[in-house]
């Protein structure tokens, strides 16, 4: 029974949550594709840059954030660059990339850093959803996602920090094996892995992170994508 | 809410759907930066009042209509069907939104909420709530544009009266062509508003920069778009383009009237002429030497407070301010200034409604804006402005003039 539910965790949830991924946003997209477009400009001013390197400074420099909370911003900025950070160290426990690996460092950089600062930021974000005003404009889906993120999140960080720093070593070989193997549609899931020390944690990470991935699509997650279409309108 | 009516209602959100617009429901993260940027909730700080706790009214009911995750678990982004009570919260959101579009500087994402709030205008006309001022208004441009012959032999009338006042002001010799009508190829139309004043003292800067230009028959208005009706806004902005287009003028000068410029500067896509605010014009009759003001500058401390559509909405912060420095010798600027300036609360129609003592508490931040300059005249390039500034201004006893800048340079030009 554990067994069972463990391997549908870790092979056909991982697919379910990918396809449901990606068939959500291709669906998103599809519906904007195909809705009408405007004839008339929404932009605003002043416009003191280019537009695509406005959009570039709104989007990740977040300037509009700093000018009202110091304390939000700090957050957005580093939960963001860490995110990017941890898409990085997951691609590199698919596969070694050289490009990756023009500064030599273990799988995942930021010697573990980048998990820690990604759950305070979450839970940062989470918090301050139970301060007035923000509880009144929130609503379940802006509570779910963080708790769900920051679980993934926990679980996740839990795995590299234990291996950094204790004795649980976590074979990345391994998982390079099980990704790999996902990828070519040919799941194999290494004894290795479900008798490591960490099998439990990682079927949770990989529970939440599934969870996640197949809401990504169906909530304002999207923003990571429609922030710039936005942006662009603004300066448009 | 009858199943029939809720069909009918949600073919109107499905009209307003357009890419921008799911951009902007998709979008925001409800991080709460703009919950209170917007005057109204300064004035009134309730919920209803913030951009964002506007917006959901709206987002809510998408959801519920036009999402799978609506209709399957509607409790977990709070999708609300609609019914009566969502339709009185979409008039309360709507009609207390002037579209300054204050809060889309605040949005990390940019988006444009009063954007958002033109799905709860269209449902509003649709379910028969709109408020009928604006409606009527919009009705009454509309039917002035199907029959225009109609309207011209009292416009004409009313026109001689004001060439002889054109005429006093400048000392010319004879009124006769100080307000030309109907002249082909001129190179400015000008739209004015149904006030004479709108077009006496633009009338008077034409005539001493020695403009070729003409009047339009039509005010620039555009109850259409206050009331959120895109046919009628389309069809009220279409009779100036017509006339323009008809008379083959280079340029269309819009009155100060912020939304009447904003329409066919940006909304109606590309036009076969140049658009530009009076404001603009003055700019250029000064830059080229063709105007000049009076000798003796004005001595009282002055301030100019930026018209949201005209300012953040179009870009035009420069012009008004280097007029006012060859006006007056102590300008103050008000803070926050330029993009991020208060609305004063009169714009998107609002001051053509009964809501006089709402107008006022919106417009606090506009009064405590005003207080802080310690300036004796207040100065603005928008007919909404001017009349909300006197509201403020009589309901908050200021000591203050409010005076539009054409008016003021109409009356101070060397002649």
């Amino acid at each position: 029974m554990w067994n069972d539910i463990y391997y549908f965790i870790m092979v056909p949830m991982v697919y379910i949550a990918f396809a449901t991924f990606a068939l959500g946003i291709l669906f998103k997209f599809a519906v904007v594709a195909f809705s009408p477009g405007i004839k008339g400009k929404l932009g605003a001013y002043p416009r003191r840059l280019p537009r695509p390197l406005g959009v570039v400074k709104e989007a990740f420099a977040v300037p509009v954030a700093f000018r009202k909370s110091k304390v939000f911003w700090f957050f957005i900025v580093a939960y963001h660059l860490s995110f990017a950070l941890l898409v990085i160290g997951h691609l590199e426990l698919i596969d070694e990339f050289a490009a990756l690996q023009v500064i030599p460092h273990q799988v995942f950089l930021g010697a573990g850093w980048v998990g820690i600062v990604l759950m305070v930021s979450t839970l940062y974000f989470l918090f301050r959803r139970f301060r007035y005003p923000y509880n009144a404009i929130s609503v379940p889906e802006d509570y779910l996602i963080l708790i769900l993120l920051f679980f993934a999140l926990f679980f996740g960080s839990h795995m590299n920090l234990a291996s950094r720093h204790l004795d649980f070593m976590f074979d990345v070989s391994k998982m390079r094996d099980y990704l790999q193997s996902l990828i070519a549609l040919r799941p194999v899931l290494p004894e290795d892995i479900v008798s490591s020390y960490h099998n439990i944690m990682l079927a949770l990470h990989v529970l939440f992170a599934n969870l996640f991935l197949m809401l990504f699509p169906f909530g304002k997650m999207v923003h990571s994508v429609f922030a710039f279409c936005t942006l662009n309108l603004k300066r448009k | 809410m009858e199943k029939e009516k809720i069909r009918e209602l949600k073919s109107l959100i499905a009209s307003r759907l357009t890419r921008p617009m799911r951009y902007y429901l998709d979008t925001c993260t409800r991080c709460g930066l703009c919950y209170d940027t917007c005057h109204a909730y300064y004035g009134i700080p309730k919920k209803e009042y913030s951009p964002v706790g506007r917006a959901e009214v709206v987002r809510r009911a998408v959801k519920k209509h036009f999402r799978p995750s609506g209709r399957l678990f509607p409790y977990w982004g709070d999708a609300t069907a609609l019914d009566e009570r969502v339709m009185d919260e979409m008039k309360e959101a709507a009609f207390s939104c002037t579209g300054c579009r204050r809060c889309m500087m605040y949005c990390p994402f940019g988006i444009d909420m009063p954007y958002i709030l033109g799905i709860a205008k269209v449902l509003l006309i649709g379910y028969g709530n709109a408020p009928e001022e604006l409606v009527m208004l919009a009705d009454a441009a509309v039917e002035k544009g199907k029959s225009i012959d109609e309207f011209k032999e009292g416009f004409l009338s009313v026109i001689g009266d004001m060439e002889l006042e054109v005429q006093k002001r400048l000392g010319l010799p004879s009124a006769d062509g100080l307000i030309p009508m109907e002249k082909k190829n001129a190179d400015v139309l000008f739209v004015g508003l149904s006030g004479a004043h709108s077009i006496i003292h633009p009338a008077v800067i034409f005539n001493a920069a020695k403009e070729n230009w003409t009047l339009s028959f039509f005010e620039a208005v555009n109850f259409g778009m206050f009331a959120g009706d895109p046919e009628k806004m389309q069809f009220i902005a279409d009779r100036v383009v017509n006339e323009a287009k008809a008379l083959g003028v280079k340029e269309v000068v819009i009155v100060e009237c912020g939304t009447a410029y904003r329409i066919p500067k940006f909304l109606l896509g590309p036009l076969p002429f140049k658009v530009t605010s009076i404001v603009e014009k003055i700019h250029q009759y000064l830059a080229e030497n063709r105007i000049r003001m009076k000798d003796g500058a004005i001595a009282e401390p002055l301030t100019y407070h930026d018209p949201c559509q005209l300012g953040r909405n179009a870009g035009v912060f420069d012009e008004p301010r280097e007029i006012l420095a060859r006006l007056a010798s102590d300008y103050r600027e008000m803070s926050p200034t330029r993009e991020y300036n208060w609305c004063c609360g009169g714009g998107g129609g609002l001051v053509a409604l009964d809501n006089e003592e709402f107008r006022i508490k919106s417009g606090k931040a506009k009064k405590d804006q005003i207080d802080a300059t310690g300036a004796k005249i207040v100065v603005s390039a928008c007919e909404n402005c001017i009349l909300q500034l006197n509201t403020i201004k009589d309901g908050y006893g200021l000591d203050v003039e409010v005076r539009s800048l054409s008016e003021l340079v109409a009356e101070r030009l060397a002649v």
